[in-house]
C-alpha cells in the first residue's frame, strides 16, 4: 500500500521496535499486527478484526448522513435524537479552540466514554496529526472511529499515523486528490474535506471537494502513461490513483467537513459530490441547537430537493458567527496542517 | 442466475434508502436485472440488513434512550450492537443453507452487528426457519456476546444465529452488499418474492 518514497519516511518509526506501530491495550496478544488486507471473496478464510472491509464497511453505513461535534453526553444525546449518524466526540468544537489559541489535544478519555455510554450510534474522536499514541488510547478504550485531525495542533509535521495496524478504523482530511490518497494509502478508511474549521465560512470546503472531484475527473479520462506520469506529480500510490480513475470515486467513503453551518450548506456539499456532512461547532454555536440539527440531517437526505430544503431552512434561529478566511484568521489556516 | 429465469421481469425490489450501503444494495439487485422502486410494505417480501435486521424485530435491547421505533414482522429479540464496537467489528466466512453453490462459503461482513437473543414466534406466526448460525470460533476475540466458555455447548443458541427467515422475511446480521457476491440478493428474490407473486398471479 505504500510507494517507496512513504516506506522511507516510515522507517523512523518502524526502525524503533518491531512491531512498527504497537496496538493499544484492545488487542489480545493473538492478534497479528501486520496490515490487514481489503476484503477479499476467498474460500475459507477465518474470521479476522480490523480488516480494510470492515474499516470503510463502518463509513458505507454513515453514508447519507450527519456526524455532529459535541462536547458532553447532553449534547451527543441531542445529535442522536435529531438523526445524526455518529457523533465525535471532544472537548472543544473548533470555534472554541480556534478563539481560546494553545495546543489542542486529544480529550479526556473519560469524557469521551460518557459520551459512548450516553449514544448508542458511533463514536467517533480526534487524535492530533502524527500522535499514534492518542491513537493506541482512543481505540484502547472502544472507541469506533478516529479522526486524525488538522483541527487539533500536529504532534508530528512530517508524518501521520500509520493507521493499517490498527483495528480502529481512521478518518482524515484532505485539500484534494494527491492529500485524499496519501491518507488512503496510510490506511485511512474514510476521506473528508478539510474545509476550514470553526469558521462557519463553507468556501474551504467548496474549493476542496471541487478540486478532488476535478482531479478525478481528469484522472479518468487519462491513458495509462497519463495516470503514470500523474501519481508521480502528485505523489500518490499508482494502484490507488487508477483504482480513483476506474471508479471515478474514492475508493473510500467521502465526506464534507469545515465550515458548514446552514442546511444549505450541507445540501451544496451534497451536491458537489460529497457521501454526507461532518459538522462541528455550526450546531451547538447556534441559537437553536436541536432544530438546527434536525434541518442539517433533513438537508442532507433532500439535498437535491429544494423546496423540501426550503420548508427545513425556515426559522431555524441564528447561525453560528462567520469568520472571513484571510491572511488575519484568528488561529490560522487549520487546513494547511498535514499534507 | 438461471433460477431467476423470466419471472424476474415482473419483479420489483425497493430499497428504504435512508442511510447506508444503498447503492451497494441498488448495485447488486441490478445485476440480478430487477426493476427498482422504494416499497416498504410488512405485508410483503422484506429483507433487512443489519440495522434493517433491527426494524424487522419484535424487540431491541440495548435501543437508544427513550426507546426506538421498529417495524417487527419477524418474531424474535435482537440487540444492537451485540459484539461490541466498530473494534469488534469482524469478517468470516459463513455457512449457509439454500445458497446457489452452498458448498462455497459466504463472506460475511460483521460491522457493529446486532446479535439475535431469542426467537419467540406466536402460534400462528409462520415458522423461523435459520439459514445461516457462525461458528462460535470465528468471533472476535474481545466479544461479549457469547462467553468464551460456552464454546462448544447448546447448538441451538441463538446467539449464533446470523440469517433466518420468517415466512417472506428475510433477515441477516451481516452485509452481503459490501461483497462482490450477489448471492443473498438471488436467494431473496428465488426464495422470498418469486414464490409470492406466483401465489398472486395463480388463478383464484
Amino acid at each position: 500500500m505504500t510507494t517507496p518514497a512513504q516506506s522511507q519516511s516510515q522507517t523512523p518509526v518502524s526502525g524503533i521496535a518491531t512491531p512498527p506501530v504497537p496496538h493499544g491495550v484492545g488487542n489480545p496478544s493473538g492478534t497479528p499486527v501486520v496490515a490487514p488486507t481489503r476484503t477479499k471473496d476467498k474460500d475459507g478464510a477465518s474470521g479476522s478484526v480490523g480488516t480494510f472491509g470492515v474499516k470503510s464497511g463502518l463509513a458505507q453505513m454513515l453514508k447519507g448522513g450527519v456526524i455532529m461535534d459535541v462536547v458532553n453526553a447532553e449534547q451527543a444525546r441531542i445529535a442522536e435524537e435529531a438523526g445524526a449518524c455518529a457523533v465525535m466526540a471532544l472537548e472543544r468544537v473548533p470555534a472554541d479552540i480556534r478563539a481560546n489559541g494553545g495546543v489542542a489535544r486529544m480529550s479526556d478519555p473519560k469524557m469521551i466514554k460518557e459520551i459512548v455510554d450516553a449514544v448508542t450510534i458511533p463514536v467517533m474522536a480526534k487524535v492530533r496529526i502524527g500522535h499514534f499514541v492518542e491513537a493506541q488510547i482512543l481505540q484502547a478504550i472502544g472507541i469506533d472511529y478516529i479522526d486524525e485531525s488538522e483541527v487539533l495542533t500536529p504532534a508530528d509535521d512530517e508524518h501521520h499515523i500509520n493507521k493499517h495496524p490498527f483495528k480502529v478504523p481512521f478518518v482524515c482530511g484532505a485539500r484534494n486528490l494527491g492529500e485524499a490518497l496519501r491518507r488512503i494509502s496510510e490506511g485511512a478508511a474514510f476521506i473528508r474535506t478539510k474545509g476550514e474549521a470553526g469558521t462557519g465560512n463553507v468556501v474551504e470546503a467548496v474549493r476542496h471537494q471541487r478540486a478532488v472531484m476535478s482531479e478525478i475527473r481528469k484522472a479518468s479520462v487519462m491513458s495509462e502513461e497519463e495516470l503514470y506520469a500523474y501519481a508521480k506529480h502528485t505523489q500518490v500510490p499508482y494502484h490507488l490513483l487508477k483504482e480513483t480513475a476506474r471508479l471515478k470515486h474514492l475508493p473510500v467513503v467521502n465526506f464534507a467537513a469545515g465550515g458548514i453551518a446552514t442546511p444549505a450548506d450541507a445540501a451544496l456539499m451534497m451536491q458537489l459530490g460529497c457521501d454526507g456532512v461532518f459538522v462541528g461547532s455550526g450546531i451547538f454555536h447556534s441559537g437553536d441547537p436541536a432544530k438546527r440539527a434536525r434541518a442539517i440531517v433533513q438537508a442532507v437526505t433532500h439535498y437535491n430537493n429544494p423546496k423540501i430544503l426550503a420548508e427545513i431552512s425556515e426559522d431555524l434561529g441564528e447561525a453560528m458567527v462567520g469568520l472571513t478566511i484571510d491572511d488575519n484568521l484568528k488561529g490560522g489556516k487549520l487546513a494547511n496542517r498535514g499534507s | 442466475m438461471q433460477p431467476l429465469s423470466s419471472a424476474r421481469d415482473n419483479v420489483t425490489v425497493g430499497i428504504l434508502a435512508l442511510q447506508g450501503a444503498f447503492a451497494e444494495h441498488q448495485v447488486m439487485l441490478q445485476k440480478l436485472s430487477l426493476k427498482r422502486r422504494v416499497v416498504i410494505v410488512l405485508a410483503k417480501p422484506v429483507w433487512g440488513t443489519c440495522a434493517g435486521a433491527i426494524l424487522l424485530a419484535q424487540a431491541v435491547k440495548g435501543a437508544k434512550k427513550g426507546g426506538q421505533e421498529l417495524l417487527g414482522g419477524v418474531s424474535i429479540t435482537i440487540e444492537r450492537n451485540g459484539f461490541g464496537s466498530q473494534v469488534e467489528s469482524f469478517e468470516a466466512p459463513l455457512e449457509v443453507e439454500g445458497l446457489r453453490e452452498s458448498n462455497r462459503p459466504f463472506h460475511g461482513i460483521f460491522i457493529r452487528a446486532p446479535v439475535v437473543l431469542s426467537l419467540e414466534p406466536g402460534p400462528t406466526d409462520p415458522p423461523i426457519q435459520i439459514i445461516s448460525r457462525i461458528s462460535t470460533s470465528l468471533l472476535p476475540p474481545g466479544q461479549t456476546a457469547v462467553p468464551d466458555d460456552e464454546d462448544d455447548t447448546d447448538p441451538r443458541d441463538p446467539r449464533t444465529i446470523v440469517a433466518l427467515r420468517q415466512g417472506m422475511h428475510l433477515l441477516t446480521t451481516f452485509h452481503p452488499e459490501l461483497t462482490k457476491d450477489d448471492r443473498f440478493h438471488e436467494y431473496f428474490v428465488r426464495e422470498c418474492v418469486l414464490p409470492t407473486l406466483s401465489r398472486a398471479s395463480s388463478p383464484a
